[in-house]
């Protein structure tokens, strides 16, 4: 660096000792090594910008987020005709502004290198680049002759105008086949509020709340719409700050953040909602009437029994008891370490119960308000989908498949079959942005724009009490010639099925349309065919109308919830596929920004990590960083060992998301998939794949290495996070006023 | 040898002794320095870039007395200066000069809808945020400095444009370059200023 400088040691000592801004500067005048040689690179003028285009100033345009399905409102700065930052949209009663960390790092599936760049198509072995003439004649020729009933359309959850495209898709074909599936849902939630409030969606209101116990919902991070729920959440910790119990197997974001964390038993949290609920009425803490029957029903869950089944002190149950009658009014969830059982249905009913008898109904929890146009209303994605179409896969009941936003072969469990079941399946057709598990088994990928680069429309299925459809609208051009936008494709394919979609040279044409011939209920009175109702929506993002309120209505019943034999058994543990706001369902995996952030609990960065209680460590002598054999009676994976408190004994939890075997440089190869090992269990009442319900061995490997960790230790030391004295204190040793 | 031809040899033996004799002196000529402002410190021997076409700032500044920000528009509405949209080099060489060889390369960029990629010559790295704006604002604006005289700020760190075709770097541009200046100018001296 100090290249032809000569400093002898005399010198060197006068120059420490000047000290000041002389010598600080004394390094600022060599050549910086990193400053651009003259020449080196290109700047590009405008040929001729618009007027508002300044460069160097970014725009900020309004969209959608598409990396979960909350369909949160984005804004997104665009500068020099590159989308650079994305945040939350202040008009979206969704997020008010927020965004989460896999919102912010949408840039990051736009830019990503291993995009899928020119369309695929299967020739003998392998797939080849091929025109998209050539694909799109061989798809229209494969939709044209199939017939309905063996024609299939997988997705993830899907809403607004994709979604009508999508059903005219299926309609045309003569098909009923559409299966949304997503891994991470509240599917059994929705089934219990349906069937005991007679609502599938309320209105859930932390911001009423002052307890809320939740059973293994992580509304902080993986459960409806976070983002929304964190807003209202700390609307419940202001003012006087609300009580958050939370009970759960493995610790999750939402239960860092409760004062009091209960690790019931695995599978155990009906019996122990139960056992809540039997002291509520036993000391006549409820705010609802019960009956006779209901209240000899309850009485057989005594506080002896539920602590010896759940494994969770007298004390601390009617703790929670007296939290939830004092510290009112009450709000219980039921989430998915809760509800991912075999009667995953009847633990959720458990908790709905106390909802009932605490009066929530009504207060905590309001009416449903849904979107007044039912075919852009979201379709969710659930498990029981996934089942149904593994079923069919095996009966070989499909010759042509669609799989757009869906990935099975990474995260359905491997005991489906969904990868051999494929091979029966004639022509599958992938319409992805990335070379994923599934694309690289299908015979034609068509690649997709990103959600920067498309148009599109999001009703999304939990909205908190608006009724808003959100707009996405590309923030930039497309980075690769050969992408086209899922809706591209929708429409050419429709056109050659239908004559009148001749009309639409492209999505953006059909969409334009589509709002132009909205009805006056859904633009709130404003002419939809107005130019500047178009404006005003591209402006604003958001299109809020009046959604059409539902009822509630309690029914009070006490659910028949199993008591697991499994977890009594000393040799196997519960295996828990965590899920977490980074890389939700696997499909963030290869996103750099989300994969080298550390988990939010357990702390470990990069690689599949499985958690473990120290006691349980310590009785298989395994020690940070041990490699594992993980193994279930559907198969078996291996990753190593971090140990903490945040586990109940009996589990043993390998975050989900990683794993993967192909999906791009970022993901591929890196830490062990859970979700391949899940046992086949589905819940009885839904069909919903319960995921807490598997059961594994867990053996030393002679195998180790280190666990890259931030933070050195789980506990402070005894040492507060910040020293304060009081202010009394203060006056008296400072000498303020 | 033709007319043309000789026409040709003889502006190539002109412009070479500009560049030979003739620059050098021009650019070691000071500009005048405003009175509301301590100079930077610092000289630096830029290479000669070549760019797609050898715009002549020499010609639209010293003879046609254009000003810096008549095409550099951005510079006091944004961090970069900017390089003018083609069409603005249209707005003015859709009538003038239109027989120049020059002007009918920048003519053929502009019909095949085109800007042409210049090559940059003053950069400052990534980590450092430099905003001209802010510079105009403090040294033009707010110290009621006549805009016409503009270029004389402009000069402080890059040089004596109006004696060159293309431009070339002649200030270092680098930290030590900048804080003397900002601490002969009062300009801000905490670190994230620039570093953020």
């Amino acid at each position: 660096m100090m290249k032809g400088v000569k400093v002898n040691r005399r010198s060197f000592l006068k120059m420490l000792g000047w000290g000041g801004a002389g010598t600080a500067l004394a390094g600022c005048d060599m050549p910086t090594t990193v400053t651009l040689e003259e020449g080196k690179e290109e700047v590009v003028s405008y040929l001729s910008p618009e007027e508002y285009v300044i460069p160097g100033v970014g725009v900020w345009y309004a969209s959608t987020c598409t990396q979960c399905d909350a369909g949160c409102g984005l804004h997104g700065r665009v500068r020099e005709g590159r989308a650079l930052k994305l945040e939350g949209n202040p008009d979206s009663p969704l997020n008010n502004g927020k965004s989460c960390m896999m919102g912010q790092s949408g840039v990051q599936t736009h830019y990503n290198p291993d995009r899928v760049t020119s369309p695929m198509m299967r020739k003998g072995n392998s797939l080849q680049a091929v025109s998209w003439d050539e694909a799109m004649a061989e798809l229209g020729k494969q939709v044209s002759s199939v017939s309905g009933d063996r024609f299939a359309f997988v997705s993830g959850s899907l809403s607004g105008h994709q979604s009508v495209l999508t059903s005219e898709l299926l309609s045309k074909v003569g098909s009923k086949n559409h299966f949304a599936y997503e891994t991470i849902n509240t599917s059994i939630w929705q089934a219990v509020s349906k069937d005991l409030l007679g609502d599938a969606m309320p209105v859930i209101r932390y911001d009423k709340a002052g307890v809320i116990l939740s059973f293994g919902a992580d509304f902080l991070a993986t459960w409806m719409s976070p983002v929304h729920n964190a807003g209202e959440y700390a609307k419940f910790r202001q003012g006087e700050r609300g009580v958050l119990v939370q009970v759960e197997p493995k610790m999750t974001l939402t239960g860092g953040n409760a004062d009091l964390w209960v690790p019931a038993a695995p599978g155990t949290e009906g019996v122990l909602a139960l056992g809540i609920a039997n002291i509520i009425v036993s000391r006549g803490w409820n705010k609802v009437d019960v009956p006779a029957s209901v209240k000899t029903e309850l009485a057989q869950y005594d506080l002896n029994k539920v602590e010896k089944i759940t494994g969770i002190q007298g004390s601390k149950i009617k703790r929670i008891a007296s939290l939830l009658s004092e510290r009112g009014p009450a709000l219980v969830l039921a989430g998915e370490s809760t509800v991912g059982q075999a009667k995953g249905y009847e633990a959720a009913s458990a908790v709905m119960l106390l909802n009932i008898i605490m009066g929530s109904v009504g207060t905590t929890i309001e009416p449903s308000v849904s979107f007044p146009e039912n075919a852009l209303a979201a379709k969710q994605g659930n498990t029981s989908s996934l089942k149904a179409f593994a079923q069919g896969l095996s009966d070989s009941k499909y010759d042509v498949v669609f799989f757009y936003n869906s990935n099975p072969i990474y995260s359905a469990p491997e005991a489906l079959g969904v990868e051999s079941g494929l091979d029966k399946v004639k022509f599958k057709v992938a319409l992805t942005m990335f070379p994923d598990e599934t694309a690289l088994k299908a015979d034609l990928v068509l690649p997709l724009n990103s959600a920067i680069e498309d148009w599109g429309t999001h009703v999304a299925a939990y909205q908190g009490g608006s009724a808003t459809m959100s707009l996405q609208q590309p923030l930039m051009e497309p980075l690769y010639k050969e992408t086209k936008g899922f809706g591209d494709i929708m429409i050419a394919l429709l056109s050659k099925l239908d004559e009148g979609y001749k009309q639409f040279p492209d999505y953006y044409a059909y969409l334009r349309t589509s709002v132009k011939n909205m009805p006056a209920e859904l633009t709130g009175g404003a002419l939809a065919s107005d130019e500047s109702f178009w404006n005003g929506l591209l402006q604003k993002g958001v299109l809020k109308t009046t959604g059409v309120t539902g009822s509630l209505t309690a029914t009070l019943a006490v659910a028949k919830v199993g008591t697991p034999t499994d977890h009594l058994d000393q040799t196997s543990l519960t295996l828990i596929p965590s899920a977490r706001l980074g890389l939700w369902d696997g499909r963030h995996a290869n996103i750099p920004w989300l994969q080298e952030a550390p988990d939010q609990i357990s702390k470990v960065v990069w690689d599949s990590w499985a958690e473990m209680h120290p006691h349980t460590a310590a009785e298989m002598n395994l020690k940070n960083g041990d490699i594992v054999k993980i193994e279930s009676k559907s198969g078996s994976i291996e990753t190593q060992v971090a140990i903490t408190k945040a586990i109940h004994r009996g589990a043993i939890s390998v975050p989900m998301g990683q794993g993967h075997k192909e999906y791009g440089r970022y993901a591929k190869q890196t830490g062990a998939n859970s979700l391949s090992i899940l046992d086949p269990v589905f819940d009885h009442k839904t069909g919903e794949l319960a995921t807490h319900a598997t059961q594994v061995k867990v053996s030393k490997t002679r195998k180790n290495q280190i666990l890259i960790k931030m933070g050195g230790s789980d506990v402070q030391m005894g040492r507060s996070f910040v020293r304060t004295v009081s202010a009394d204190q203060l006056r008296r040793t400072e000498g303020g006023a | 040898m033709t007319a043309t031809k000789k026409m040709k040899f003889m502006v190539s033996v002109f412009a070479f002794a500009v560049f030979a004799f003739v620059l050098p002196a021009t650019s070691l000529a000071d500009l005048p320095v405003p009175a509301h402002i301590i100079p930077p410190v610092g000289e630096h021997s830029g290479e000669h870039v070549p760019q797609p076409i050898d715009f002549p700032h020499d010609r639209h500044v010293n003879d046609m007395k254009i000003n810096c920000m008549y095409c550099h528009t951005y510079a006091r509405r944004s961090a970069v200066a900017g390089i003018p949209p083609t069409s603005k080099c249209m707005g003015c060489h859709k009538m003038i000069a239109t027989d120049k060889p020059r002007i009918q390369k920048l003519t053929e960029y502009w019909e095949k809808g085109e800007s042409p990629k210049w090559k940059k010559v003053h950069d400052v790295p990534d980590y450092v945020h430099f905003s001209h704006e802010k510079h105009i604002r403090k040294f033009v604006d707010k110290a009621d400095f006549p805009v016409e005289d503009v270029q004389q700020v402009c000069g402080l760190c890059h040089g004596e444009v109006k004696a060159m075709t293309v431009a070339e770097k002649v200030k270092p541009l680098n930290m030590g370059f900048c804080v003397r200046c900002h601490e002969a100018n009062d300009g801000p001296g905490d670190c994230w200023k620039c570093h953020k």
